[in-house]
């Protein structure tokens, strides 16, 4: 009897990181590189922009205009007064997931956001950036009297919820794209040709947009919860 | 004491990871009936105020997004079953 069999079927040459070279010893994941250039593309994409600042903005500037203004009046919208001063924070994380998500429609190119490594940096940065935020604000015994409330016998519970945070946010976003990756090498591995390229579609563009808007809200949220 | 050889044990271990695999995705029930309850709310406030569309679409989304998020931890631990203990 004959049937698909996937253990022939290379996951980690379609999806997920996949060490290619080493330096000094440790291995360098593609997931990584591309990671990389992507920052180089938007630091380069940044200077062009604001190259010739001017008060009439030219195309490129104009560009770069429109995704910060949507950036901040979204942080606006959700934590007063706060647009201007975490735009480098939920700026950096809006633009380097955004392309992180859609980059997978090149062919050849996966996803950097589809490696845990990836997710869980930047869940545990907005973890630490979200509690160094609220001890700022509150003060540290401030702070850590936020942890009894309401009740002193919720203190684990409220603790646990913490610790949740960032790992449901990283796993969220990886969960995603990761999947949708996979989804889309086994319809190519099953029916090549026409299938896949709706699926990338979908889960490329339509998915991965969305999930950089979600990531990108509940960072805001986060930081806005912390330091109430 | 039965003794089982390293064959068979084999064998088990990868019968079980297929059978965990399609378990885990009856988690799968959940997020549909949730989205589509967020979604048919959605249409009923576009219905009852047509203005108010983009808002209603943007929130619907991320509602769903958020509450995807069992059934994505559902497949990420089927995917994980498959491809990663299967020996």
């Amino acid at each position: 009897m004959h049937f698909f069999y996937l253990a022939n079927f290379d996951i980690e040459a379609q999806a997920g990181p996949r060490a290619i070279f080493e330096i000094f010893g440790i291995p360098v994941n593609d997931t990584t590189v591309i990671g990389y250039a992507i920052t180089l593309g938007l630091i380069i994409f940044a200077r062009l922009a604001t190259r010739n600042m001017e008060l009439i903005p030219g195309r490129l500037q104009n560009t770069l205009e429109i995704f910060l203004e949507a950036i901040i009046d979204t942080t606006e919208g959700m934590m007063p007064g706060g647009g201007r001063k975490f735009l480098p924070f939920i700026g950096t994380i809006a633009l380097f997931i955004g392309i992180s998500n859609i980059i997978g429609v090149l062919p050849l190119v996966k996803n950097p956001t589809a490696d845990l490594n990836m997710t869980l940096a930047f869940g545990l940065s907005v973890f630490i950036f979200s509690n160094a935020y609220a001890i700022k604000v509150k003060g540290l015994w401030g702070y850590l009297k936020g942890y009894a409330e309401p009740m002193f016998f919720m203190l684990p519970i409220n603790i646990l919820g913490e610790l949740a945070k960032p790992i449901s946010h990283s796993f969220r976003l990886f969960g995603n794209v990761f999947g949708g990756s996979v989804l889309i090498a086994l319809a190519a591995y099953f029916v090549p040709g026409i299938i896949p390229v709706p699926l990338m579609a979908w889960f490329d563009i339509f998915i991965g947009l969305v999930q950089a808007l979600i990531f990108t809200m509940l960072a805001i949220a986060y930081i806005s919860i912390a330091s109430e | 004491m039965v003794e089982f050889s390293p064959e068979l044990l084999e064998t088990i271990i990868r019968a079980a990871a297929l059978i965990g695999a399609g378990l885990a995705l009856i988690a799968g029930i959940g997020p549909g009936i949730g989205q589509g309850f967020a979604a048919g709310k959605a249409v009923e406030s576009v219905a009852r105020q047509p203005e108010a569309r983009g808002l209603i679409t943007t929130t619907m989304l991320v509602g769903q997004a958020v509450s995807e998020s069992t059934g994505i931890y559902a497949f990420v631990f089927a995917l994980i079953l498959l491809f990663f203990i299967i020996l």
